[in-house]
């Protein structure tokens, strides 16, 4: 039996849902959406959980991280209850659900909070440096002379570490939440059995796909695909920069020119277009409005690929100043980047909207793993007979 | 010399749905040949113009003088063709009507040969009974300009209201000392949400200053006679029991005090009392069942007791309307936990607690503030037999109650306007927003954050106390098929039963008009689609709530139906009614009384005396207008002197002699 509780759905409004209390439960939505099913009959049933406030059940669902946001619920929906966004405030209230530092939830529902915290943890990088910095060599460009790579990447590690913390004790939880507590008893094995699906889903995204399949309109097809695309090629972006930050500094971060042959300018050259791409392509996307999914912004929606583009823009400068042997230009704009770069790394990866990058393939990778341990305890037909 | 019969025989395909079955050709050319027939036809459709203007023409080109038909069930389209056969010059009461339809073709659509035999016999038997038709001429009443309206409430006052205006005089009583109804209990009404009583006040003005109508207040019927033109009906009146100079003396000086019905029970008023400010009529009451002989001291003067001193009277009124309205129905002890929790209510007590709270005050409930309220729809209607408790007369209420759910919604978008930090939740079966404008109360409770709860009427919600330590008094424990059938528990401070309707303990008045109820206990109507307002007994009419639930928009239709009812009955001064009566042959009637004894309505037939030759002689009279033609008399006369007239024995006879022969005589006859 679940409790009632009204205040959930005013609690999910702080987190930027619009229009629940309107629906009226025809069930429109999860009759569209190519990824519902009868296990997982969402957004109806997120919905529904929000509209009686069962906080319970909402937070041991991975039903908001099965979605997309491809927005069919909410242009199917009769009555504008605005499913798809409902589904959206459901991912940032879970992720505010599932960080036990409470400061995704600060983040979501505080502006004042999350920007506050952007501009201390920036101030923080250029007062370290600031007092850390070495010589500033003003002759030639000696990046590795005023930010001493081996500094800088021991705080890479550093920073690196704390995130894998923050991100794994969330992850914890996020298990804890939603794995545990329903009682149902799931063997080891499929954790190991399933777990290539984490990796898959991490990459490819490779559900989202099924959200253009059946659509029928080209236009909305094409609009679709568009965005798991551009989608796709960010993560490759991003997923390229971090590895060769962590693991590649010493190559990545050099005062050495390097031919345009080589690897190391044109993997960077393509991390900076497709970043720019994906995050100019969100901007302009939420200014428009004119797909579902970006018909609603929270700020949150705005805030991480603002920063996302000014890091991406402030490398790009800095190395063309670089280029350019304009030693203080560059120094500074490198420090502007690490004071941008660092708060969203810092604070939108366990605590922020780009927590979905880890969130929503493990989900995928849960309910595998759930339907796979269902699969086995459902006994067979003629298992009993052939037993006797 | 009695004129020649001569017999057209009609057979109507009714567009296939005889002809399928029945081969009417073969029957009407075995028609042709029976005795005095002299003209038998077919129709493709014979209420069509074209198929009644076949009759007509035969009736005055063949000089046809008898009609027989053999068509659809004489419910349908007996009336049609009495008007045809009228429009010819003949008689109406000169043709027979024939179910072949419902009596033939519908129920032996497997028998072809069968069902076209039995048309035959079917056929030749209301030949049969035509030979012995007779000319019969309607039964024509004077009937009393004036009719009489039972019940104050705002069905009653609208029929009034219509009747009088027509130039009818017209009688209006009222049980209870002030008149005004159930909608004087109501505030905002739906769909407009005008205030009720600013409504009822325009009404009364109205009725109140109407020449032609006289109003009684804490007046009843005790007995009724006559028939439709001519009731004569008994009315009690009891005294008011003050006078206007004494009224306000007497008012304050009075000292008890008893549950105020009218804020059903939340308050207290004195029992001599006015119920409301703007009340009519204006002068106090004394509420003499609750007054009981109290002495009350007049300015420290003696004390006086006051006496009821009741008076009878009689009137004479044309027609009845009952409006005698609904109750709101009272859960049991213990149904969602009644009267065991303080913090369970009624919808109409929440209507009376929101009017008696001042502007700007918090909601609060037995002096706890109100945070969660849960309205249950459905509570005392579609109720499941042999699911829930069935009431004292062994009975269900299983119909629906129609206005609960706007007006719960409309209590919903109300308290969210007025407490916006209120949780709302609505636990229903179905929506039943039906009417024009009711759904907008849905949108708007959805919009405004109510919470709705499907039950299903199999499992109906548990209201329970919260343990000791809750955030809450009172839990509701509700399987919701919107949450996929889970059971949900839900904290309220108050929770709100939307009441249906039940019918008004008018046992007596029942009894007296000898009106029919329908399964659910209200007053039913003839045929809920032809005749929607009249009942069985001619002349009395329904008005309102006393027929079923409806909305106060739909008793007001009601009411001037009924209006138009009374009106056309008694505009022209005379009624007139089918001929189907019992006739007492002189010649042959020696006074046994058996008849009389026989008879179960009252003043149908009785014994008279008459002078003749001398000798003193008692014979049975028949007062047509009691007579229903019911036939009872008939069988128990030792003497035939009786009959029912256009059903008599001898054509019973004749019909029966028909439907005996044998096929193969029939068709070679």
């Amino acid at each position: 039996m679940s409790r009632v509780d009204p205040t959930l759905l005013h609690e999910l409004k702080e987190y930027g849902a619009v229009g629940i209390e309107k629906c009226f439960n025809c069930g429109n939505c999860t009759a569209i959406c190519p990824l519902a099913s009868d296990e997982y009959p969402f957004p109806r049933s997120v919905i529904r959980r929000a509209q009686i406030g069962d906080k319970e059940r909402m937070k041991s669902q991975l039903d908001p991280w099965l979605c997309y946001y491809c927005g069919d619920c909410s242009a199917t929906c009769p009555k504008g209850a605005e499913p798809g966004e409902t589904m959206m405030a459901s991912r940032r209230w879970l992720t505010g659900q599932y960080d036990w530092t409470g400061l995704a939830r600060k983040f979501y529902t505080s502006l004042a909070w999350e920007l506050g915290s952007i501009i201390l943890v920036g101030l923080l990088v250029v007062w370290i440096i600031a007092m850390f910095h070495g010589p500033l060599v003003t002759e030639r460009v000696e990046l590795n002379t005023f930010a001493p790579l081996h500094i800088v990447h021991l705080a890479d590690w550093v920073m690196a570490g704390a995130l894998v913390f923050f991100i794994a004790t969330n992850v914890l939880r996020m298990y804890w939440l939603t794995m545990r507590r329903d009682g149902q008893k799931i063997p080891f094995k499929f954790y190991v059995t399933e777990a290539w699906q984490l990796v898959l889903h991490a990459l490819t995204q490779k559900r989202w796909a099924t959200c253009a399949a059946d659509e029928k309109d080209e236009k909305t097809r094409n609009a679709k695909r568009t965005a798991r695309t551009i989608h796709l090629l960010l993560v490759s972006g991003y997923g390229l920069m971090l590895v060769l930050i962590i693991f590649f500094l010493s190559w990545f971060q050099t005062d050495n020119i390097y031919p345009l042959w080589h690897p190391q300018r044109w993997l960077g050259y393509y991390a900076t277009v497709v970043l720019l791409l994906g995050a100019g392509w969100a901007l302009w996307g939420r200014v428009k409005k004119e797909v579902e999914m970006h018909r609603f912004s929270h700020p949150s929606d705005w805030i991480f690929p603002i920063l996302l583009l000014v890091v991406t823009l402030t490398g790009i400068l800095q190395h063309a100043f670089r280029y350019w042997d304009m030693p203080l230009a560059t120094y500074y704009t490198y420090v502007v980047h690490l004071a941008f770069t660092a708060p969203m790394l810092i604070l939108e990866v366990p605590f922020g909207k780009w927590a979905h990058l880890y969130y929503r393939p493990l989900a995928v990778y849960f309910q595998a793993v759930k339907e796979k341990a269902k699969a086995e305890q459902q006994v067979p037909e003629g298992a009993l007979a052939a037993a006797d | 010399m009695p004129e020649k019969l001569k017999i057209g025989v009609y057979t109507c395909y009714c567009g296939g749905n005889i002809s399928h079955t029945v081969k009417c050709e073969q029957v009407a050319k075995v028609m042709e040949s029976q005795p005095d027939v002299v003209i038998s036809r077919t129709n493709m459709s014979l209420c069509s113009d074209a198929g009644q203007s076949q009759i007509e023409q035969d009736i005055k080109e063949l000089g046809v003088n008898r009609v027989v038909i053999g068509a659809c069930a004489p419910s349908l389209h007996e009336q049609t063709f009495r008007g045809t056969v009228m429009r010819a010059g003949l008689n109406p009461f000169l043709y027979h009507h024939i179910g072949l339809r419902e009596q033939d073709s519908w129920v032996h659509t497997c028998d072809c040969d069968g069902a076209t035999c039995k048309a035959m016999h079917l056929m030749a038997a209301g030949i049969a009974k035509a030979r012995h038709l007779q000319p019969l001429e309607p039964i024509r009443l004077e009937a009393e300009k004036q009719a009489l309206v039972i019940g104050g409430g705002v069905a009653g006052l609208r029929a009034a209201l219509d009747i009088a205006r027509q130039g009818l005089r017209v009688v209006l009583i009222e049980k209870s000392p002030f008149i005004g109804g159930r909608m004087a209990q109501l505030e905002a009404v739906f769909p407009t949400g005008e205030k009720a009583r600013d409504l009822l006040c325009d009404l009364v003005k109205k009725v109140a200053g109407h020449p032609n109508i006289k109003l009684y207040t804490q007046a009843e019927v005790t007995g009724v006679t006559g028939y439709v033109g001519n009731y004569g009906v008994r009315i009690l009146q009891h005294s008011r029991g003050v006078s206007a100079e004494d009224a306000q003396a007497l008012m304050t000086a009075c000292k008890k005090e008893v549950p105020d019905e009218f804020n059903y029970g939340l308050s207290q008023r004195k029992v001599i009392y006015q119920p409301f400010e703007g009340c009519y009529p204006q002068l106090p009451a004394v509420d003499w069942e609750n007054y009981q002989g109290e002495p009350i001291s007049l300015n420290g003067g003696q004390p006086i007791v006051l006496e009821d001193a009741p008076q009878t009277f009689d009137v004479s009124v044309g027609a009845i309307v009952v409006a005698t309205g609904f109750d709101p129905y009272e859960p049991r002890q213990g149904e969602y936990s009644y009267g065991e929790l303080k913090e369970v209510v009624t919808l109409p007590q929440l209507i009376r607690h929101l009017a008696l709270m001042k502007s700007g005050e918090a909601l609060t409930w037995n002096g706890h503030p109100v945070r969660d309220v849960a309205l249950i729809h459905c509570v005392g209607s579609r109720e499941i037999e042999g699911v829930d408790e069935p009431h004292e007369d062994g009975q269900v209420n299983n119909y629906c109650s129609r206005v609960c759910c706007t007006a719960s919604l409309h209590m919903a978008v109300e308290l969210h306007e007025k407490f916006p930090a209120l949780n709302i939740y609505e636990l229903y079966q179905d929506i039943r927003t039906y009417g024009r404008g009711h759904e907008d109360y849905y949108r708007g409770a959805l919009d405004g954050g109510v919470r709705f709860v499907r039950y299903s009427g199999e499992e109906r919600p548990q209201v329970t106390p919260a343990p000791t330590g809750d955030t809450h008094p009172v839990l509701l424990r509700v399987k919701d098929s919107l949450t996929y059938n889970e059971e949900l528990e839900i904290p309220v401070d108050l929770v709100v039963l939307a009441v249906g309707m039940v019918p008004r303990q008018i046992d007596d008045l029942v009894n007296m008009l000898k009106v029919s109820r329908g399964t659910d206990r209200f007053l039913l109507e003839v045929h809920p689609k032809l005749r929607p307002v009249e009942t069985a007994v001619n002349g009395v009419i329904l008005a309102g709530t006393a027929q079923g639930p409806m909305n106060i928009q739909e008793s007001l239709s009601a009411a001037s139906a009924a209006a138009a009812k009374v009106l056309t009955l008694l505009g022209r001064g005379k009624v007139e009614l089918p001929p189907f009566v019992a006739a007492v042959d002189a010649e042959k009637c020696n006074g046994t009384g058996a008849c009389v004894e026989a008879c179960q309505y009252d003043g149908a037939i009785a014994l008279q005396t008459f002078t003749e030759n001398g000798k003193e002689i008692k014979r049975a009279v028949v007062t047509p207008a009691n007579c229903v033609g019911c036939g009872a008399c008939v069988a128990a006369c030792p003497n035939r002197a009786i009959d029912v007239q256009g059903w008599t024995l001898s054509q019973y006879e004749a019909m029966v002699d028909a439907i005996g022969m044998n096929i193969v005589d029939l068709v070679e006859a």
